[in-house]
């Protein structure tokens, strides 16, 4: 029985994950920003609302498959973009990618991932039955965000997520403490952490080492990796803080395919996104990674989803952990949700196979949802599921009213 | 001095069964689901409820007695059917029926029991003063549950509880971790878990082995009746994710006796089942062990109790673990409740006189609460004694408020 065997929800795959990652790389991976508040809270509110048993409905011909922009899905839920899938495998992103293939979900490649979208594209892409979504941030240099997304439609990308809540980097002082400093500088507490972890030293580390070298964001233009972190032109390079709406307008101009805007918290930036033509929005506080103090996503969705009604599709992430929080999520007028840190928990106990797991470990979970609440497809879930006021769309007070 | 004398109430047995069971067996009747959020909201949910002291009424003729489907009982308390009983105490399901039957409650004998409904009517059925109830988990194939019934019918069960919160297995990931998985294959984590526990491997695996074998599902269909811990085909056709309202319907039909549903959380279907003639509603979450998210029973039984009125007796299942409990379920529209873990954890420590311990705790508890809130009678329950708003039956309002 392997250690992949033993786990048998996501929290047993990040049990797993902590015992075999270096702290800094778990770290990096499971914490949040500051005082670790909005991480704990994102978990708070999924499991404040509280569902009620349907009984006797025959649900023997359910299903969690759903089509998210026109195309099917095996579940409501894609892969959110994380950029340390090649730090909890060897060349993790790969495996993430190949197991969202196999599931049939989407994978959203991030900007600072260490596999190149090419790469990405031609092993887990269309050809092979994968959907494949890029994740950008968007730099002061803006002719090299331009180029990415360039790349990105050669490659077959099907939609382009532009992350809008990480305008300045965000306050993870457990980073530093750890030494795990990006752009990559060697020190003693690092190096120290890696000699606790032989077997990640070797099955990760050195396989990079052995072959391409110290693993590089490998969709970063060139002038950048050739840059030092102290160097004030790369702080002045990747600046965010300048990003405004008339980017999202270029942005939609650029893109010829599905545009998404990942980081939307208020009604009225949701309703402005219509204006701009954008495709989704994605609900989401990063994670908790990025403001301490921001509201829980599952709390903030519903008067989003209620805003935007049926003009755009509105995606939920930050703080998914069981198939359940998909049944609420989508009950609160989500198509689908984001899953990062339980499919990265996946990928590093056990690679493709690993996330492939967490993925059908959630898959499960919300099939037993639907089945427990009489619900036979995902067009079912409603907030009819929820104890707690039900009238009409008003659903953000009726969560606040069962906490 | 016994450690059922230490005893002074049910954590007390409860304790004392964690010290006396294997962690296998103990977990299986302590624990839930998933994350344990549902099991630790049923508690939270009577606790949140504060009631106020009566001042100056005489109560010196009070009693705990009442009248259930017609026929007197010692206490507004029946036992819920559970499987594990004959893992608790050899042949434990006898013990605990016995019990019931000398504090004059009815007893739910569980499809899942491992001793056959023959031997229980026999032992501790209406000729010795017992009132037995029969649960039913439905098998795909109907016509396997219809014996069954006519079985039970047979035998002088007065009640039918068919299951209805139950469409899919829960996750129950403890299991599997302890080594209590099904289908059962011997594993060294159980091995040595019954070790440490010699008196339960003497006292109840070992008079198994030398009289019957193994423990089987005696009330399985004959195809069926394989080991406890073997029967995964007949776990694949338990639970029938198909049962629907037309199965009501035919069980109405061939079940002459008290019908009752369990697992029913939601207004409507309280509603719904009194169109197909139920006699009885029990409004549970399955001890919180089917879905995480579930509400609690206590807190969806107020709109129910509305809704049904005094068409359906209406019983709260889930949570109770002392006697004020059941005063709470009564004045919230319950006529009475089930308990299923406070029961099993002193027929654990000590058969049938541990189970009637329990069940007497119980009994002077309720008798202390309602001598504290000035209840002569149980009829005299009601949300007058809370403390919160009393007005007319808007129960649930007020139970929320009371939080």
């Amino acid at each position: 029985m392997t250690a992949l065997d033993r786990c048998l929800n996501v929290y047993d795959l990040r049990a797993a994950a902590k015992r075999r990652l270096p702290k800094a790389v778990f770290e990096f991976v499971d914490r949040g920003s500051e005082d670790g508040i909005a991480v704990a809270n994102n978990r708070n509110a999924f499991e404040r609302i509280k569902l009620r048993h349907r009984a006797l409905v025959d649900v023997s011909g359910r299903s969690t498959a759903t089509t998210l922009f026109g195309k099917p899905a095996g579940l409501p839920m894609a892969i959110a973009p994380t950029g340390s899938a090649g730090l909890c495998w060897h060349e993790g992103e790969l495996e993430l990618a190949k197991a969202a293939a196999k599931a049939k979900i989407p994978f959203t490649l991030a900007t600072g991932a260490m596999t190149s979208m090419e790469k990405i594209a031609e092993q887990a892409g269309p050809g092979v039955g994968g959907r494949l979504w890029f994740q950008l941030y968007v730099w002061n240099r803006r002719e090299m965000s331009y180029q990415l997304i360039e790349r990105a439609n050669r490659a077959g990308f099907e939609a382009l997520i532009v992350t809008v809540d990480t305008i300045v980097p965000p306050n993870r002082e457990y980073n530093t403490h750890n030494g795990f400093l990006m752009p990559f500088q060697p020190n003693v507490r690092f190096t120290l952490d890696i000699m606790r972890h032989p077997v990640w030293f070797t099955n990760v580390l050195m396989k990079y080492f052995t072959t391409i070298g110290m693993p590089r964001n490998e969709n970063y233009p060139d002038q950048y990796r050739r840059m030092k972190r102290d160097d004030p032109s790369t702080t002045e390079m990747t600046r965010q803080d300048s990003l405004c709406w008339d980017d999202i307008r270029i942005f939609r101009e650029k893109w010829p395919g599905i545009l998404m805007i990942k980081g939307i918290n208020r009604p009225d930036d949701a309703v402005k996104a219509i204006e701009y033509g954008v495709d989704g929005v994605i609900v989401s506080n990063h994670g908790g990674r990025n403001m301490d103090s921001v509201v829980a996503s599952i709390d903030a969705l519903p008067e989003v989803a209620e805003a935007v009604g049926e003009r755009l599709t509105v995606i939920l992430d930050s703080g998914v952990r069981r198939g359940s929080d998909i049944a609420k999520a989508l009950a609160l007028g989500a198509k689908a949700v984001l899953t990062g840190r339980a499919t990265l928990y996946g990928t590093a106990v056990g690679g493709e196979a690993g996330a492939f797991k967490a993925i059908n470990l959630i898959r499960n979970e919300l099939d037993k949802t639907m089945a427990y609440t009489g619900c036979r497809s995902v067009d079912e879930v409603t907030t009819d599921i929820f104890f707690g006021g039900r009238q009409g769309n008003r659903l953000r007070d009726m969560v606040m009213d069962t906490v | 001095m016994a450690a059922l004398d230490r005893c002074l109430n049910v954590y007390d047995l409860r304790a004392a069964a964690k010290r006396r069971l294997p962690k296998g067996v103990f977990d299986f009747v302590d624990r839930a689901t998933e994350d344990h959020i549902a099991v630790a909201n049923n508690r939270a949910a009577f606790e949140r409820i504060k009631l106020r002291h009566r001042a100056l009424v005489d109560v010196s003729g009070r009693s705990v007695a009442t009248t259930l489907f017609g026929k007197p009982a010692g206490l507004p308390m029946a036992i819920a059917p559970t499987g594990a009983a004959g893992l608790c105490w050899h042949e434990g399901e006898l013990e605990l029926a016995k019990a019931a039957a000398k504090a004059k409650i009815p007893l739910t004998l569980s499809t899942a029991s491992m001793t056959s409904m023959e031997k229980i009517a026999k032992a501790a059925g209406p000729d010795v003063g017992g009132r037995l109830w029969f649960q039913l988990y439905v098998w795909k194939r109907r016509e396997l549950s219809h014996q069954l019934v006519e079985r039970a019918h047979r035998n002088g069960f007065e009640a039918l509880i068919v299951t209805v919160d139950s469409p899919v297995s829960a996750n129950r990931e403890y299991n599997t971790h302890n080594g209590f998985g099904l289908p059962f294959s011997p594993t060294l984590r159980f091995s040595l878990d019954i070790m440490r526990h010699p008196a339960w491997a003497t006292g109840v695996l070992m008079k198994y082995f030398t009289s019957i074998g193994f423990p089987r599902h005696e009330n399985y269909p004959e195809e069926f009746r394989t080991s406890v811990l073997s029967g995964v085909g007949a776990r694949d056709a338990l639970r029938a994710d198909s049962l629907d309202w037309n199965d009501i319907a035919k069980f109405r039909d061939i079940c002459p006796g008290t019908l009752m549903l369990k697992g029913v959380n939601r207004p409507d279907d309280a509603v719904k089942a009194l169109g197909y003639g139920i006699d009885g509603i029990v409004v549970s979450n399955h001890g919180g062990r089917n879905m995480d998210s579930s509400a609690a029973p206590l807190d969806v039984l107020p709109e129910i109790a509305e809704a049904v009125g005094d068409r359906a007796t209406v019983i709260l299942d889930s949570g109770v673990r002392r006697g004020s409990d059941i005063v709470k379920a009564l004045a919230l529209g319950a006529k009475a409740v089930l308990t299923g873990r406070a029961t099993l954890y002193g027929t654990a420590v000590g058969g049938e006189a541990g189970a009637l311990k329990a069940i007497n705790l119980l009994k002077n508890e309720a008798d202390k609460t309602m001598a504290y809130t000035g209840c002569r009678t149980v009829d005299e329950i009601s949300p007058d004694i809370f403390f919160g708003q009393r007005e007319g039956n808007r129960l649930r309002g007020r139970v929320m408020d009371s939080v």
